[in-house]
C-alpha cells in the first residue's frame, strides 16, 4: 500500500516537474498540509485547501470529499473517515473508519475486521462554508477520475475549456487509467487545447501536432482562433514554427472534416436507399407480376411492425429477461407470414376480381389501407414503439462524433441479403422460372401449364411478405404508428416507377438513386425541398426513358 | 322528360331552396352545406371527364382545388386589411411569423379581377406544363397515378411550410368581405349558394358540351383504344393535355367556390387522401355519365356529414369499405346500378372460376 502510494506520488510528481515543482518539495508539502488540516484550525485549514487545490492532487480527493460532507474525524490526531453511521443498544452512535490519505480505504482491526469507533471518541473536523466554497472546485476538477463517465466526460470538457495549465498533470494521469475510448479522446483534445497556451513554444509545437493527429474536427475552430486574428486584429500565435503546424493541422482536419461529411451522407443515402428498396421490392414483385400497384403495401408493413410488437410483448411475458432480446429474430417469420397471409386473404377476396383493371384496383387497395389503418388505430391506440435490441443499439464510432448506427448498418445489410435472396429464387428455384415465365408470357405460360393464378396468388404473397419484414425492421428506426406504412410510400411507388417494370436491378438503381440524392440535396435545401426537387428529376428522367431506367423487353412500344 | 329533368333541378335548387331559407323554413347551414357540395360537385366534373370519359387517373385533383381556394382566400385576406385581431395590414399569420412586408407574389390579389384571373390560370399553367411532360413521354395509367399523386404530396409538403408564406398548417381563415358584402351575413350566404349552383349547372352543359363534340368523341377513344387512335394519326398527348388542363380549371373553379362559403382552407384539403377521395365520389356517382359525378359527389359528402355526427370513428371504415365495394361490385356507380338490374348482373357477385388470361404488355 504504501509503496504503491509512493509510486503513484512519483508519477505525478514527474509530471509536476514540467512545472518546475520538485519531488522532495511535495513530499513535504503533503506532510504539512495533512498537518495543517489535522489541527483543526480553520485558519490553518483554508491555507491547506487553498494549496491542494493549486496543486490539484488527485491523493487529496477523498479527503477532500470527506471535508466538504463533514465526515473527516481525528482519531488519535491521525485524520480518518467516517462511514455509514448506526446507533447501537445504549444510544451511541457507531461508525466504520476508513483512512483519510492518500485514498478511501477501510481500516481494519486486529482480527481482520472493519474497525468501529464510537462517535464520541472522535474529534470532528471543523469546516463551514467558506471552506467548502474552496472545496467545491477542486471537486468538480475531481470528477475526472469519478466512477462514472458522463461525470468524468463534463470535467474533462471543463478543465479543457479553462484553460489552466496547471490542470495538465492531473490529464495526463486520468489519461493513463482511461479505459473508456471516448473520453481518451476527449482527455487529448483537453490537453493539447491547454497546451496550446503553453509558454514554452516546443510544447506548443508538440501540442498542435498532437491535435492534428486526433482527427477530432471540433478543436477546429480553437485551432482558427490561435492563428486567425482576433477582434482587436492581435493574433494569439506569434511563433511562426508552431504558427505553421497549427495551420497544418488546421488543413489536414478540414480535409478530415470533408471525408467525413462525403462518407456520413453516403452512409445515410445508402440507409434511406436500402429502406426505400426494402420497401419497393414487395411492390415491385406484386407489379412486375400482376400490373397492380399496391396502394396498401405501407399497410402490410405495418402489420408486420405491428405483430412484431405482439410478439415482443408475448416474449416480455414469457421469456426470463435476460433473453428478452430473443423477441427480435423471432418476430421475423411472425412478420413474414402474418402480412403474407393478410395479403393472400387480400388477393383472394379482391384483387383477384381486378386483375386487368390496375386503375380500379388502385383505388380499391387504397380502401383496404384506409381499413387497415383504422383497424390498427382502433386496436392498438396511436403510438406504441418496440425496443431495440442490445446488439443494435450503439453504433460504430468512424472517428470522434462520427457514428454509424447499428441499426441502420442491419438494415443495409439485411436489404442485401433478402435482394440476394430473392434473386436466388427468381433464378435458382423451379418456382421463381414458373414466376418469370408468367411475367414475360401469360398466355404462353397457361398453355404450357403453369397455374398462372396460384403463381400470381404466391407471387403476392411473396410481396406482402416482404413487406412485412420491411415493417419489421423499421421497427429499429422507428415508432410504431398506425400510419407508419405512409411515411416512405410514395417514394417507394416512385421507385417502382424510375425502375422499370419487375425488374429487380432497377428497383435497386432507382432506390439507391434516389435515396443518396435526396440526401445530397438535403444540406443545400430543406428536406421537403430536396423530395420536391427529386420529383422534379424523376418527371424530367422519365422524359428520357419513359419506361424507367431497365424497360421490359417486349412488343409494346 | 328528359328535356323537363334540368328545368325542375334548378327550379328545386336554385330558386325553391334559396326562396324557402329567405322565408326560414331551410336553415342557413343546410344552404350552406348544400353550397359546398356543390362546389365538391364542379370539381368532381373535372375528374370525370379526365377519368370517366379519357380514361386517365389524376391523383392530384384536390391540389387545383385548393390552388383556387387558396388564390381566392388570399384575395379576401388581404381584403380584411386592418380589421384582423393584430390590426395589422397584413394577414394575421405573416404578423406571428414576423413578416413586416407583404410577399411580392401576394400583390396581385388585391384586385379582385386578378385574384379571380389567377385563381383559374396558375392551375391551368402548372396542368399544362406538368401535362405537356407527363403526356409527352407517354406516361400512362398506373404511371400517371403515381406521378400526378407524388405531385400532391410534394405540394402539400410545401404548402405545410411557413417560409413559402402561405400559411403553414393553419391555412388561411379569418375572411371577413367579398367585393364588398359582408361574408357573415346570411343574405351573403345565400347568394353564394346561388353563384355555386349556377355554376355546376353551367359546368355541366359546359361538360356536355365538351363530350358530346367531335372532341368528347376522341377523349372516350382515348379511353378505350389510345393505341389505335394513334395509329390513326391523332396527337393524342395534345387531346390529354386539354382534358387535363380542363379538369384542372374546373377543380380550382370549385376552390374558388368553396373557400368563401366554408371561411378556411389549409393544406389537409390537399393531402394525398383528399385527391383519392375526390375520385371515389365520382366512381360511386357513375363515370363516364357527367350527372353521375355530381350526384356522387353530393350523395358521399351527405354521408359523411351525417356518419361523423352519428357514428364517430366509423366513417374511415366506411369510406374503405366504399373505395372497395364501388370498384368491386358497382363499377359504373350508382347510374350505372339503374340499367343492370337484372338477372345476369347477380353473377358477379359469384366468384368467377374461369378467366380469360391477361397479357400483363398491354396494361403498360
Amino acid at each position: 500500500m504504501k509503496i504503491k502510494r509512493h509510486n503513484f506520488l512519483r508519477s505525478i510528481c514527474a509530471l509536476v516537474l514540467i512545472l518546475g515543482a520538485s519531488p522532495i518539495q511535495a513530499q513535504i508539502d503533503h506532510q504539512l498540509q495533512l498537518g495543517r488540516i489535522a489541527s483543526n484550525d480553520r485558519d490553518s485549514i483554508t491555507t491547506a485547501v487553498r494549496a491542494i487545490s493549486d496543486e490539484k492532487d488527485v491523493a487529496y480527493y477523498a479527503l477532500m470529499v470527506a471535508l466538504f460532507n463533514g465526515e473527516l474525524y481525528l482519531k488519535n490526531n491521525e485524520l480518518v473517515i467516517i462511514g455509514d453511521m448506526q446507533e447501537d443498544d445504549y444510544g451511541d452512535t457507531l461508525a466504520p473508519l476508513y483512512t483519510a490519505y492518500p485514498k478511501r480505504h477501510p481500516i481494519l482491526n486486529d482480527e481482520g475486521k472493519p474497525l468501529i469507533a464510537t462517535l464520541i471518541d472522535l474529534e470532528e473536523i471543523d469546516s463551514n462554508r467558506r471552506i467548502r466554497a474552496l472545496i467545491q472546485p477542486y471537486l468538480t476538477q475531481m470528477e475526472i477520475f469519478h466512477p462514472d463517465p458522463g461525470k468524468r466526460r463534463v470535467a474533462v470538457e471543463t478543465l479543457g475549456n479553462r484553460g489552466d495549465l496547471g490542470a495538465v498533470p492531473m490529464l495526463r494521469d486520468a489519461l493513463e487509467k482511461e479505459t473508456d475510448s471516448g473520453i481518451q479522446s476527449l482527455i487529448r483534445v483537453a490537453l493539447g487545447k491547454l497546451e496550446l497556451t503553453h509558454p514554452d513554444a516546443e510544447v506548443r509545437l508538440n501540442a498542435a501536432k498532437a491535435l492534428g493527429d486526433l482527427n477530432n474536427t471540433f478543436v477546429l475552430s480553437f485551432l482558427q482562433a490561435r492563428v486567425e486574428p482576433d477582434a482587436s486584429g492581435n493574433i494569439a500565435e506569434l511563433d511562426p514554427a508552431v504558427q505553421s503546424e497549427i495551420r497544418d493541422a488546421i488543413q489536414w482536419l478540414e480535409t478530415f472534416n470533408q471525408i467525413m461529411v462525403v462518407i456520413q451522407t453516403a452512409f445515410v443515402g445508402l440507409s434511406l436507399g436500402s429502406i426505400l428498396i426494402l420497401v419497393a421490392l414487395g411492390l415491385a414483385v406484386i407489379y412486375g407480376q400482376i400490373g397492380i400497384i399496391n396502394m396498401a403495401h405501407g399497410e402490410f408493413m405495418m402489420v408486420g411492425a405491428y405483430f412484431t410488437f405482439i410478439v415482443q410483448n408475448i416474449c416480455l411475458i414469457v421469456l426470463p429477461v435476460a433473453y428478452i432480446d430473443l423477441f427480435f429474430p423471432l418476430s421475423l417469420p411472425v412478420a413474414f407470414l402474418t402480412a403474407g397471409g393478410m395479403g393472400l386473404l387480400v388477393e383472394s377476396l379482391v384483387i383477384r376480381r381486378l386483375y386487368n383493371r390496375p386503375l380500379e384496383s388502385l383505388l380499391a387497395t387504397w380502401g383496404i389501407s384506409l381499413i387497415l389503418v383504422q383497424l390498427a388505430r382502433t386496436i392498438f391506440g396511436d403510438l406504441t414503439a418496440v425496443k431495440l435490441p442490445q446488439i443494435l443499439s450503439g453504433g460504430f464510432e468512424l472517428a470522434p462524433q462520427v457514428m454509424l448506427p447499428y441499426n441502420r448498418i442491419f438494415i443495409i445489410c439485411l436489404t442485401a441479403v433478402i435482394l440476394v435472396g430473392l434473386v436466388a429464387f427468381f433464378f435458382k428455384t423451379r418456382f421463381g422460372l414458373r414466376l418469370r415465365a408468367v411475367t414475360q408470357n401469360r398466355g404462353m405460360s397457361a398453355c404450357m401449364g403453369i397455374p398462372t393464378r396460384r403463381v400470381d396468388a404466391i407471387a403476392f404473397f411473396l410481396g406482402t411478405g416482404i413487406a412485412g419484414i420491411a415493417g419489421w425492421a423499421m421497427t429499429l428506426i422507428g415508432n410504431v404508428v398506425p400510419n407508419m406504412g405512409q411515411t416512405y410510400i410514395v417514394d417507394a411507388f416512385l421507385v417502382v416507377v424510375v425502375g422499370g417494370v419487375g425488374k429487380i436491378l432497377g428497383t435497386i438503381v432507382a432506390g439507391l438513386g434516389i435515396g443518396v440524392s435526396n440526401k445530397v440535396i438535403e444540406p443545400f435545401a430543406e428536406a421537403v425541398y430536396a423530395k420536391v426537387l427529386i420529383l422534379g428529376l424523376i418527371i424530367l428522367f422519365l422524359q428520357l426513358r419513359p419506361t424507367g431506367i431497365f424497360p421490359a423487353k417486349g412488343r409494346d412500344e | 322528360m328528359t328535356y323537363y329533368r334540368p328545368i325542375i333541378v334548378f327550379l328545386l335548387f336554385g330558386i325553391a331552396a334559396p326562396v324557402l331559407n329567405e322565408m326560414g323554413l331551410l336553415s342557413d347551414t343546410t344552404l350552406n352545406l348544400w353550397g359546398r357540395y356543390f362546389c365538391f360537385a364542379i370539381a368532381a366534373l373535372g375528374i370525370d371527364l379526365i377519368w370517366g370519359y379519357t380514361g386517365i387517373l389524376s391523383l392530384c385533383q384536390a391540389f387545383f382545388f385548393c390552388l383556387g381556394g387558396y388564390a381566392i382566400g388570399m384575395h379576401m385576406l388581404l381584403k380584411t386589411g386592418t380589421q384582423g385581431v393584430y390590426g395589422s395590414a397584413l394577414p394575421d399569420f405573416m404578423v406571428w411569423n414576423r413578416v413586416e412586408q407583404l410577399p411580392l407574389f401576394w400583390e396581385p390579389f388585391h384586385t379582385f379581377t386578378f385574384a379571380f384571373i389567377l385563381s383559374l390560370m396558375i392551375p391551368a399553367i402548372i396542368a399544362l406544363i406538368f401535362g405537356f411532360l407527363a403526356f409527352r413521354s407517354r406516361l400512362q395509367g398506373v404511371y400517371f397515378a403515381i406521378i400526378t399523386q407524388a405531385l400532391a404530396l410534394g405540394v402539400w409538403l410545401i404548402f405545410l411550410r411557413n417560409e413559402t408564406m402561405l400559411g403553414g398548417t393553419n391555412g388561411l381563415t379569418d375572411f371577413k368581405t367579398l367585393l364588398g358584402f359582408e361574408l357573415a351575413d346570411p343574405a351573403s350566404k345565400r347568394g353564394l349558394y346561388i353563384i355555386a349552383f349556377v355554376t355546376l349547372f353551367a359546368s355541366y352543359f359546359l361538360c356536355r358540351f365538351v363530350v358530346k363534340s367531335k372532341l368528347g368523341r376522341v377523349l372516350i377513344a382515348v379511353r378505350d383504344s389510345e393505341h389505335r387512335l394513334r395509329f390513326i394519326g391523332y396527337r393524342v398527348a395534345s387531346y390529354k393535355v386539354f382534358v387535363f388542363v380542363m379538369a384542372s380549371m374546373l377543380g380550382a373553379l370549385g376552390g374558388l367556390l368553396y373557400v368563401p362559403q366554408t371561411g378556411i382552407i389549409t393544406p389537409g384539403r390537399m393531402d394525398v387522401q383528399a385527391s383519392i377521395e375526390m375520385v371515389i365520389w365520382v366512381a360511386v356517382g357513375g363515370r363516364g355519365t357527367l350527372i353521375g359525378p355530381i350526384i356522387g359527389a353530393v350523395l358521399v359528402n351527405l354521408l359523411y356529414s351525417f356518419l361523423t355526427g352519428a357514428f364517430p370513428g366509423t366513417w374511415l371504415y366506411f369510406l374503405g369499405f366504399l373505395f372497395i365495394g364501388v370498384v368491386l361490385f358497382f363499377p359504373d356507380g350508382l347510374i350505372g346500378l339503374r340499367s343492370r338490374i337484372d338477372i345476369k348482373s347477380l353473377k358477379r357477385f359469384l366468384p368467377r372460376r374461369t378467366r380469360t388470361a391477361l397479357p400483363v404488355a398491354a396494361e403498360r
